[in-house]
């Protein structure tokens, strides 16, 4: 690597513009750096990647391969839940590149053998590093599955195309990152004071994946509900693609609350980072 | 060397390890509680989607809408124990180049890695298995076997599963022998784990086509036919013929996985390991 950190000081005195060139440089210059260390081992790599999707995969051919002894599910069509599933797949994995550094996992390993005074130490913003540090590269496969699995849902679902349909889709999109994102940031920032019971932060980020990938109204009342007004995932994608397709909200909620992804979710990231914040003065703070 | 021949004098030691195995799953038992409620919650969303599923039909396959839901209790409950989420801890010791250390000791690295992972299947079915099983039978209504018959054939199906499972993982892990990184090999192989062995999805509810390629490979003896019997879907003779056919592949693959794993430490000697 061409000395990425040394250009630092004067660039952070040439106003914004620059200072965000220079950590976009940053950022760009960590992750080639992994994807180059991960792409060492060639047949491993693409076993890997290839194996990545292809847990996916299994999953959603194993609902595709039983809907047709079923019918429907509950007047869903494939088409219909591959637009739900897609949607939420690639949202995920898309999530998953830019935020695995904060996954609770990845980030206790970094406390826990202390690599993560390291970070501290360099002259780069933390959070940038956080996101630079666990870049990895094989989950990109998963991205072309969920586009597969997402343009499937488009053309076999049957709605119509319009450019605001496609707009509130790329807006459920971007919800969701940063939705989820957020969920990662504060999983992380919990490691900061525990590392056990950390393992519930998945509930709520795979379980809400999960969750978000069929149908809401197939959970009965008390789950629909949680999660529409206490945590509020099916405004990332369940009520957009109701709207798509045409469908009324349910509790007679207006048709506006299909657009609010793109706001809830930069919401529940921004307060994440504010949590992350907290997390940081008391991880200092300790003296460790 | 015959297999009662080798295991005699050897089988305190393999005991030992087997129990110390079962310990070690206690260890963190705060992390286990918190396995058991993520384990529950997706329980409960892959439910929604199996009830979803039948709507208005009574029955699909064999499966009545609570037969579905017991099948959902079933697998949660066998996650663990049965590892299908995949298991790399002897990967790892060739990785690490501790494995020469193994090789020190005088035993048989198969059985020994078999022993160990019989204990830690059984503390894992005591943490977890049974604890679920439990929550699932009260809010749920999951059933259990039915009469002496089910519960006994349902048990040595269920020892069975563990063998044709815990064989295939070995061999999956015994790519590190070739492979610098056998992870990428090892991820495909849960995924094909996942939905062969009717973990995903009862293999019943496939079409025919899928279902006959599937009977041809180990993946359904690693815990669909325990599901079907446990269930009542397979009964008698039935139940039996799946049960030989798990006894089958369970010979079939330790002895794969033991020439596979002797082939590999030859090639471990020859580069010097």
């Amino acid at each position: 690597m061409d000395r990425p950190f040394a250009a630092s000081p004067q660039d952070q005195t040439d106003g914004p513009l620059a200072s965000a060139t220079h950590h976009l440089r940053l950022y760009f210059l960590l992750l080639r750096a992994q994807a180059r260390s991960q792409a060492v081992y060639r047949l491993s790599f693409a076993l890997d990647a290839v194996g990545s999707a292809f847990i996916t995969l299994a999953e959603f051919a194993a609902f595709a391969l039983v809907l047709p002894r079923f019918g429907t599910l509950s007047g869903w069509t494939l088409g219909e839940v591959a637009l739900l599933y897609g949607l939420a797949e690639l949202a995920f994995v898309l999530m998953d590149l830019l935020f695995g550094g904060f996954d609770a996992p990845n980030l206790s390993q970094h406390v826990r053998s202390g690599s993560f005074n390291t970070f501290l130490l360099r002259p780069a913003p933390l959070r940038l590093q956080i996101f630079g540090s666990d870049f990895a590269l094989r989950r990109v496969t998963r991205i072309f599955l969920a586009a597969g699995i997402l343009a499937y849902g488009v053309s076999a679902s049957g709605a119509v195309w319009t450019p605001e349909a496609t707009l509130l889709l790329t807006g459920s999109v971007v919800g969701m990152i940063a939705f989820f994102g957020g969920l990662f940031v504060i999983g992380g920032t919990l490691t900061f004071w525990t590392v056990e019971s950390v393992e519930a932060m998945n509930v709520l980020t795979y379980g809400g994946r999960t969750l978000i990938s069929y149908p809401m109204d197939i959970y009965g009342q008390f789950l629909r509900k949680t999660f529409t007004y206490l945590l509020p995932a099916a405004f990332l994608s369940y009520f957009p693609v109701l709207s798509v397709l045409g469908r009324p909200l349910p509790d007679g909620l207006p048709l506006v609350a299909a657009y609010l992804s793109p706001l809830i979710g930069p919401l529940m990231l921004a307060a994440a980072f504010a949590f992350w914040r907290v997390g940081v003065r008391h991880y200092g703070g300790t003296g460790t | 060397m015959s297999i009662s021949s080798f295991f005699r004098p050897h089988a305190a030691l393999y005991a030992a390890v087997a129990r110390l195995g079962f310990r070690r799953q206690f260890a963190y038992p705060q992390a286990a509680l918190w396995g058991l409620i993520t384990n529950l919650f997706f329980g409960l969303l892959r439910i929604a989607v199996l009830v979803a599923l039948f709507g208005q039909q009574p029955q699909v396959a064999g499966y009545t809408v609570q037969d579905a839901i017991t099948y959902t209790g079933l697998t949660q409950a066998l996650i663990m124990t049965l590892s299908l989420f995949g298991w790399t801890d002897f990967m790892r010791t060739i990785h690490r180049g501790e494995i020469v250390g193994d090789l020190l000791r005088p035993h048989d690295l198969l059985a020994f890695w078999a022993a160990q992972d019989a204990g830690r299947a059984a503390g894992q079915f005591v943490l977890r298995g049974l604890p679920m099983l439990a929550l699932f039978a009260v809010v749920w209504g999951a059933t259990f076997p039915a009469g002496v018959e089910g519960w006994t054939l349902t048990a040595l199906s269920l020892l069975l599963a563990w063998a044709c499972g815990f064989a295939f993982r070995f061999l999956v892990n015994c790519a590190a022998f070739w492979s610098p990184d056998a992870v990428g090999i090892g991820r495909f192989a849960w995924a094909v784990l996942g939905l062969g062995s009717g973990f995903l999805m009862p293999l019943a509810f496939f079409p025919p086509g899928v279902q006959q390629v599937l009977a041809l490979t180990p993946f359904p003896s690693m815990m669909n036919t325990t599901v079907e019997v446990w269930l009542g879907v397979r009964t008698g003779a039935q139940a039996l013929a799946g049960l030989t056919v798990q006894l089958g592949w369970a010979l079939a693959l330790f002895a794969l996985a033991a020439a596979v794993l002797s082939r590999g430490l030859r090639r471990l000697e020859a580069a010097g390991g």
